[in-house]
């Protein structure tokens, strides 16, 4: 590079350095960022009970259960679903652990459980009721319960306790991608409700920092499972469809469901993770988009 | 790099980069300030202090915040307040606003009461750990219309500069502003506790649909009128994005305002998402918000 064309650079990108923090306007994140025309969803598996708890390996393939059948399956190398677990006990919301293992809501057992590459069960932690779960690059997890309006805790040594009670229905629960902020979707409110997560595991200053819309003769979202990009959006499933939100809080749009029924969850998948993979009552559909994930287990997720 | 040249590189880069991130080539006016804006020998200098509030309303969130007191100020007379959201803005005397000039010169003249200026800035919840990143509330308390950000103003930092200022509480006394997202917060104050702010400055506000913002038009021509005086100004080259679009929303909010029969006034120019139309006209802005008050003081 010819030094004038050097010194030019320099004095520009100084120029911006300069500037940049003085635009205190966030950037504008529209659903069209995120969309690619002409792609649509596409119908991965169908003739389920009630799909859930879809989640990625470390290769990017994706799992899911049939909650009422009480089956695990996952993607084969053609991407048709094979079955993984015949007897999952109610297993709900799924996520893989930093481990390679499989941690998952098993509701019949009341326990939270975590799956080998087997198939083969462990728990985790016993007498919990629990919907989702997000497991915490330390090796600790939350998850949500319902019934009882809290968010509990299980530490890498596999202590459980309460850290948050007084939501309506928490359901789906994750983390942003540097682990600071977790995100707990309230089913019978209107809100995404964020936290600062402290080192101990507790959670600090609840807000209800995203705010959904809503059917027009409903107070409830009918929020359900959530999950968050690299840039800090994040995905819920709700009534109207998949809301997605900026990392500010701001509604971006409201993606269409694939079918009018019961959007339960969402989790990007593929080999290069650019998959959205919906679970939408008794069917499972993809759409590929203009997004992508740090799994907590990248590097690059911090 | 020698020292000399690394300020030379930076300040250079600046200059060149000026305007770039609002980008306007729409044959915007060229905005001046005018000689309200500078200082001028003979004006009282106010003085600005610089603190900071960790809010409980907004629970952990931390901001700085400035607080302007002008030399005319009189302990034994109430003064006159106004806040600005987005404050380090509004104080900074090198940008499109340089507040505490403004005020010097107009308070100097009698144009505007003696008024304690109070800049703050929007929250952050620090991270809680160093590789975290902070959670911004900036959006969440301008843009979402809720009493919360006049609730944090009334509870928590009105109180703590009145420990050491004597504030008025004469709601027409009471100002507030902002650009953007900041020039909508000023508007939800006034418009949830006009019993506390009656007065509203807004630069290219965000009257759109970023946190449900765009009501306002409809719910102002249906509910009873409120005592609020309100100065909006907008450019027709302002946003047209995902939330909306900005000189569309300000003029359905200068329509909503004049079918209900506000004491408003709306200056609509040419410019962009950015604070030079409103900087420029801002000495003209106080002198209309604070007319009434001025008047008020020089019949007594």
């Amino acid at each position: 590079m010819a030094r004038g064309i050097q010194v030019l650079a320099l004095i520009v990108i100084t120029g911006w350095l300069l500037l940049v923090p003085c635009v205190a306007v966030a950037q504008d994140m529209a659903l069209k960022d995120v969309l690619i025309e002409g792609e649509d969803w596409q119908l991965v598996g169908e003739g389920f009970a009630f799909t859930e708890g879809p989640a990625v390996d470390s290769n990017g393939n994706l799992y899911f259960t049939d909650v009422f059948r009480a089956k695990i399956y996952r993607l084969d190398a053609q991407g048709k679903p094979e079955m993984f677990v015949d007897q999952s006990y109610g297993t709900n919301g799924m996520m893989f652990g930093p481990d390679g293992r499989l941690y998952g809501c098993q509701n019949a057992k009341k326990r939270i459980v975590a799956y080998d590459s087997a198939g083969k069960d462990t728990a985790i932690a016993e007498d919990v009721n629990s919907n989702d779960i997000v497991v915490v690059r330390s090796g600790a997890l939350y998850f949500t319960d319902p019934e009882h309006h809290q968010v509990w805790y299980v530490s890498p040594k596999g202590e459980k306790r309460v850290v948050d009670t007084g939501l309506g229905y928490p359901n789906g629960i994750r983390l942003w991608p540097d682990q600071g902020t977790l995100v707990v979707a309230d089913m019978k409110g209107p809100n995404l409700w964020a936290y600062r997560v402290e080192a101990n595991g507790d959670l600090k200053f609840k807000q209800p920092y995203y705010t959904m819309r809503l059917a027009p003769d409903k107070t409830d979202s009918a929020a359900d499972g959530l999950t968050i990009d690299s840039a800090g959006r994040v995905y819920v499933a709700t009534r109207l469809g998949l809301q997605m939100f900026d990392p500010t809080g701001r509604l971006c749009g409201v993606i269409a469901s694939p079918q009018k029924a019961w959007l339960s969850n969402v989790v990007f998948a593929g080999p290069k993770l650019d998959t959205l993979y919906v679970t939408c009552s008794n069917k499972v559909y993809k759409r590929k988009v203009k997004a992508t994930v740090f799994r907590y287990f990248d590097p690059a997720g911090k | 790099m020698q020292a000399t040249r690394l300020v030379f590189y930076v300040l250079g880069g600046a200059l060149l980069n000026l305007g770039v991130p609002f980008t306007n080539l729409h044959g915007a006016t060229d905005y001046r300030l005018g000689p309200d804006s500078e200082r001028k020998e003979g004006v009282p200098v106010g003085t600005v202090t610089k603190s900071q509030w960790t809010s409980k309303v907004f629970g952990g969130t931390q901001r700085d915040y400035w607080v302007y007191v002008p030399k005319q100020y009189d302990p034994a007379r109430p003064a006159s307040v106004m806040v600005f959201q987005d404050g380090g803005n509004y104080v900074d005397l090198t940008k499109d606003f340089r507040v505490p000039i403004v005020f010097d010169n107009l308070i100097h003249k009698k144009e505007m009461p003696v008024t304690i200026g109070i800049f703050i800035n929007p929250g952050v919840i620090p991270a809680a750990a160093t590789d975290q990143t902070p959670r911004q509330n900036r959006s969440f308390e301008y843009d979402t219309p809720s009493p919360q950000y006049a609730e944090f103003l009334l509870k928590e930092i009105l109180p703590e500069v009145g420990k050491s200022y004597k504030l008025t509480t004469k709601p027409e006394e009471r100002a507030i502003g902002g650009i953007s997202s900041g020039g909508i917060c000023a508007w939800t104050v006034a418009w949830e506790r006009p019993d506390a702010f009656q007065k509203v400055l807004s630069h290219v506000g965000s009257f759109t649909n970023i946190r449900g913002g765009h009501i306002y038009p409809a719910l102002i021509r249906k509910t009873e009128r409120k005592p609020i005086r309100v100065f909006l100004q907008d450019g027709s080259a302002d946003l047209d994005n995902l939330h909306g679009n900005w000189p569309l929303a300000n003029q359905e909010m200068a329509a909503a305002l004049k079918f209900a029969g506000y004491d408003y006034r709306f200056e609509f120019g040419d410019g962009g998402h950015n604070g030079k139309h409103g900087g420029a006209i801002l000495p003209d802005s106080l002198r209309w918000l604070w007319q009434d008050v001025v008047a008020a003081r020089a019949g007594k």
